[in-house]
């Protein structure tokens, strides 16, 4: 930042404690100081401590320090592999699910030319539903019994019940299924916010070429939409790699942990140990999920960077 | 224009006023020279008429100890749960943990030594040593105080029995009868014959007490060494039994990721006619799942072969780690007098019984004894007349348990083997082609990992 | 993001990352024209292909955006073992309105909702104080530190939030000062919540761009920071103001684990921590009652707040960052 600063005349004097009083420096603090306190104590803090809780272990009572002991014992437990394939297929599956289809419904509902609110609106309600009470609904929707509900519905056209949840393979995509629900809707309104961002001149001078409608989505909208494409692709894996309450509420990481996560694995080291938690193996494995996400906040950070700037 | 500055404090002093509610701040001493303390009360979900029971013992309590206020938290003790709780501090200054734990946290030093005042309690002696030893650190000192003692039964819902055409006086006394009874139960009813836990650690709990009905042991102790053992062939032969009746009969239904309240509430519905659990689980299924007494019938886990036995585990009423000396002296007055006093003495079982059925809740539900058998039985005499759970119902169960051998849960890191566990009970039920050798073998050395590092430790 | 974006003359442009042409105007409507031209929508072809695909997708989004919500209200007033047995019948055996009656004094989720609404005030309340005096220091007043700060604030958006999990539940149990838990306590869950970069960089682009001009003329005018801040900054603030505010009461509705590590206390948990705590404890109609009820809120303030929502949401993919 440039030192055009709200009072220049100040700063070209010598600076004494009472230029910087009169200058409104107690002021400056004064109104920097919820910041100061919140981020210090709640995010700058934490943050320095994480990385020095994973290099200690400590019951509260001793606390000495390991070296990379967490970050080995992570490492060496079967269950991280399970949770990291776990996490990466969730990824996976939430964007073949999640992805493409959101596109399409937007393309199609910005050609809507009376009562789009309403198709957004409907598109979007099920992301105010609060996801804890989505998750507790479609666990009942996923009732393996022949009397649940989704096993009802596709009774209807002959379809023998499905296991849903209760079965290792079906687990993990029921869950997507479910978090796609939650979800799908935000996807829909960015990619309309963007679809009508869209100059119209781009379409009018497609036409112009000669262009039909599946070359003007072709040529026209899509390299239109590749900013935004790529920031969905990004935030997506961000958030699916931490995904947490979904599985934990709706199977607890079950069937044999075929959806444990790593969220949920960090969770159990941390706290479910009747005993006491492992806080050091929980902190080494967030720095190392940590440090695969800030690559790809970054790349995110530079896109959008590079947007803004255009 | 409001000033920014009133603003501002009024939002700031409103929301303070709210950011400091706080429910269940730990007991203290007021200036009254009363000491407050918390206890846990019944767990979350609980009806409103078993709390009404509970709140009218604390008001008695207070009466008879005008010196201390006790105010109830809810509560419930869960593997995955408890430990967050406990790093927190925001457990009751009396709660309890299982058998399974209270030596370990004991050891660690995160509950009050009462060793003095238990001593002082005048039945001090006839306690059952060997069950006051869950309660003890390694030097001895006392920690806690064992209440509720229960062997596993099987619980059954005589309705459902009845309505698939099988004599609900008759519960099953073998597996093979119990494989039996479920397949016609589930063929005729499309409901679950029979449930076994899964999650939450209690698919262990249960795998265990399979394995104990057959003679097996999860884990061995010879000198200082302990041996994880659930590799072995009972608990093989129990898990191919499941797995027969789900991929063979498909008696089991369809619900593999239940825990304790889970399975409760599976059974109270409905939804499954037997599963195995703790004797006192009536309790909670009548608190909480609205089951009725007269349809309950709760028989013996079948056992055989050589070394078969029953599971047997219990509570321990703790004291937190963070209470004063008065805290301590007035929290295990409240522990004497709920848990103990209505085994003990002859008008304060009456008057729990008579509170408990006037509040509908179920007396003269299954239980072992914490001193002796003829002490139990002489508190059962003073309440005979109040007791509502039909005695035929529980009589298979009663009638055999004395003469049963009454095995302990597996002694080190039992949470953590029942977790374990938990997942190759799941992998049966949910996986036909399991492959059981290879999963116990699993749990055998990720166990053992533990109880390795546990020794060298040391 | 930093004072070297120009300002622009356009006070209520949103910031000068949004790429929504008009963000003022949420929906769609503002463009005369989209992928299909007005004399393609002549061509027979099109105009019946592309009604009966919109149709279609009526029929879809109705399924999927109400389906699942219209079902748990049929099952909140359903008998239980209607519910289990015949989960797609309606009614089969009456209406059981008690389940209401029984979700709300019974099981007590009122209190729990209450709760929730004071969750969602303190937090936005935080949020809204941490973002504007941040924010009004870093692009209003800019002392020569601030950059350093604004670093500082960026720096944490490449934090992900799980890394903070466990030391920031020992830093509740164990805050610097004070030296009282605020574990159950709101505070546990409200000043967490205000340390939230993105808000900062919302709002500190957002008043960058506003004109100088303005300040100079008030300072001139002999205000001092307090009122420029409460007076002009605000006022000209309200529409970033709005945005910060529905992110943050979402947020605040939405969050689950945290709350739940720690409020562990029933009497002051939020709906999201105590419906999973009371699920396997609870009647089946009388928890999908609870269920119900706990959505209720959030569809109606959606409803009501349409447009600010969708424009929220369409900005989320657009700015954010």
């Amino acid at each position: 930042m440039t030192a055009t600063t709200a009072i220049p005349a100040h700063r070209r004097r010598k600076r004494t404690p009472m230029t910087w009083l009169r200058g409104g420096g107690l002021w400056n603090l004064l109104f920097l100081l919820p910041m100061l306190i919140v981020f210090g104590v709640f995010s700058w803090g934490p943050i320095v401590e994480s990385v020095v809780m994973s290099v200690q272990k400590t019951n509260f009572v001793t606390t000495s320090f390991v070296g990379i002991d967490n970050f080995v014992a992570v490492f060496n437990d079967p269950q991280l592999a399970t949770a990291v394939t776990n996490t990466a297929w969730f990824a996976l599956l939430a964007l073949i699910f999640g992805y493409p289809l959101p596109l399409i419904v937007a393309v199609l509902m910005s050609e809507v030319r009376r009562r789009r609110g309403l198709f957004s609106a409907l598109a979007y309600l099920p992301v105010v539903v609060p996801p804890v009470v989505a998750a507790l609904l479609w666990k009942r929707f996923f009732d393996a019994s022949p009397h649940g509900v989704f096993n009802t519905i596709i009774g209807w056209v002959g379809i023998p019940p499905q296991p849903w949840i209760q079965s290792a393979s079906s687990a993990m995509p029921s869950i997507v299924l479910e978090a796609t629900w939650a979800a799908a809707g935000g996807t829909i309104i960015i990619y309309l916010a963007a679809l009508t961002s869209v100059a119209p001149e781009l379409y009018d001078a497609a036409e112009v070429d000669g262009a039909g409608i599946w070359q003007k989505i072709w040529h026209v909208t899509l390299p239109q939409l590749r900013g935004v494409l790529l920031v969905t692709f990004i935030l997506q894996i961000i958030g699916t790699a931490q995904v947490f309450l979904e599985p934990f509420l709706i199977t607890g990481g079950g069937p044999v942990n075929s959806t444990l996560t790593i969220l949920q694995l960090i969770y159990r080291y941390a706290f479910t140990n009747s005993i006491g938690g492992d806080y050091g193996k929980a902190t080494a494995l967030s720095i190392m999920l940590a440090l695969v996400l800030a690559a790809f906040s970054f790349v995110y950070f530079r896109v959008t960077r590079a947007w803004s700037e255009n | 224009m409001k000033s920014p500055g009133k603003v501002a404090a009024f939002a700031v002093a409103a929301l303070a006023g709210v950011g400091l509610l706080t429910g269940c701040s730990s007991g203290s001493s007021d200036a009254n020279g009363k000491v407050a303390i918390t206890v846990a009360s019944l767990i979350p979900g609980s009806s409103p008429d078993a709390f009404k029971a509970f709140n009218q013992h604390i008001k008695d309590f207070e009466k008879a100890n005008p010196d201390i206020l006790v105010k109830p938290v809810e509560y419930q003790w869960t593997g995955p749960t408890f430990s967050a709780q406990l790093a927190a501090g925001t457990l009751p200054d009396v709660f309890n943990v299982p058998f399974t734990d209270s030596k370990s946290l004991a050891n660690a030093g995160q509950l009050a030594d009462i060793t003095s005042n238990v001593k002082q309690l005048s039945y001090y002696d006839k306690f059952n040593k060997s069950l006051l030893q869950v309660a003890e650190n390694d030097k001895g000192d006392i920690f806690g105080i064992p209440y509720g003692p229960y062997a596993y039964g099987l619980s059954y819902n005589r309705a459902l029995f009845t309505k698939a055409g099988l004599d609900p006086n008759k519960p099953p006394t073998t597996w093979d009868e119990v494989r039996a009874d479920a397949k016609t139960i589930s063929d005729k009813l499309g409901i679950a014959g029979f449930m076994e836990f899964t999650s939450g650690n209690t698919g262990g709990w249960g795998l265990t007490e399979m394995t104990y009905a057959r003679g097996g042991r999860m884990e061995t102790t010879s000198g200082s060494k302990t041996t994880v053992t659930a590799d072995n062939p009972q608990t093989v032969d129990a898990l191919k039994f499941l797995q027969q009746m789900r991929w063979t009969d498909n008696s089991l239904g369809s619900n593999f990721l239940l825990d304790w309240s889970g399975m409760n509430q599976y059974f109270g519905s409905g939804q499954t006619a037997m599963f195995p659990s703790g004797s006192d689980v009536l309790t909670s299924l009548v608190q909480q799942d609205g089951v009725k007494a007269s349809d309950y019938g709760l028989a013996l886990i079948p056992t055989s072969g050589a070394n078969s036995g029953v599971l047997s585990g219990g509570n321990v009423a703790v004291v937190s780690v963070g209470a004063s000396a008065a805290e301590k002296a007035a929290s295990v007055k409240w522990i004497d007098s709920y848990y103990m006093q209505k085994l003990l003495d002859k008008s304060a079982a009456v008057t729990d019984a008579k509170s408990l059925v006037a509040n509908k809740q179920p007396v003269g539900v299954p239980q072992l004894p914490i001193f002796d058998k003829a002490q139990l039985d002489t508190s059962l005499g003073w309440i005979d007349s109040y007791i509502n759970v039909p005695k035929s119902n529980v009589a298979p169960f009663q009638d055999g348990i004395f003469t049963q051998t009454i095995i302990p849960e597996p002694a080190k890191h039992t949470q953590e083997l029942y977790g374990a566990l938990d997942t190759v009970v799941q992998a049966v039920l949910t996986d036909k082609n399991a492959d059981i050798p290879t999963l116990l073998k699993g749990v055998d050395t990720q166990i053992q990992a533990l109880i390795d590092a546990d020794a060298a430790k040391k | 993001m930093t004072a070297t974006s120009t300002t622009q003359s356009g006070v209520l442009e949103l910031s000068a990352g949004a790429r929504v042409k008009k963000p003022a105007k949420p929906l769609p409507e503002q463009s005369d024209r989209s992928i299909v031209s007005h004399s393609d929508w002549r061509k027979k072809r099109v105009f019946f292909g592309l009604s009966a695909l919109h149709l279609a997708l009526l029929v879809l989004l109705v399924l999927w955006g109400i389906g699942p919500l219209l079902w748990l209200l049929k099952s909140a007033i359903t008998p239980t073992q209607d519910t289990l047995q015949a989960p797609m019948e309606l009614f089969p055996h009456g209406v059981a309105w008690s389940n209401l009656w029984s979700a709300w004094f019974t099981v007590g989720i009122g209190t729990q909702f209450l709760n929730t609404v004071w969750v969602a005030i303190g937090s936005w309340f935080v949020q809204l104080l941490v973002a504007t005096t941040a924010g009004y220091v870093l692009a209003v007043l800019r002392p020569a530190y601030a950059k350093v700060f604004n670093w500082l604030v960026l720096a944490t958006l490449f934090v992900p939030a799980v890394v903070l999990l466990v030391p920031l539940y020992l830093t509740i149990l164990h805050p610097p000062l004070i030296g009282v838990s605020l574990i159950n306590t709101f505070w546990a869950v409200w000043l967490p919540a205000g340390a939230n970069a993105f808000n900062i960089l919302l709002v500190t682009r957002f008043f960058s761009n506003l004109p100088r001009e303005i300040f100079e003329a008030a300072r001139t005018d002999g205000a001092g920071p307090l009122r420029l801040f409460w007076s002009i900054v605000l006022p000209l603030s309200r529409p970033i103001l709005g945005v910060v505010s529905v992110f943050a009461i979402i947020n605040a509705w939405k969050d689950y684990l945290w709350p739940m590590l720690v409020l562990t206390n029933p009497a002051i948990q939020p709906l999201s921590v105590r419906l999973p705590n009371i699920q396997s404890m609870t009647d089946l109609g009388v928890f999908l009652a609870a269920l119900a009820i706990s959505m209720i809120i959030p569809i109606a303030l959606f409803l009501f707040f349409q447009r600010m929502f969708l424009r929220s949401a369409g900005l989320g993919g657009a700015v954010k960052g």
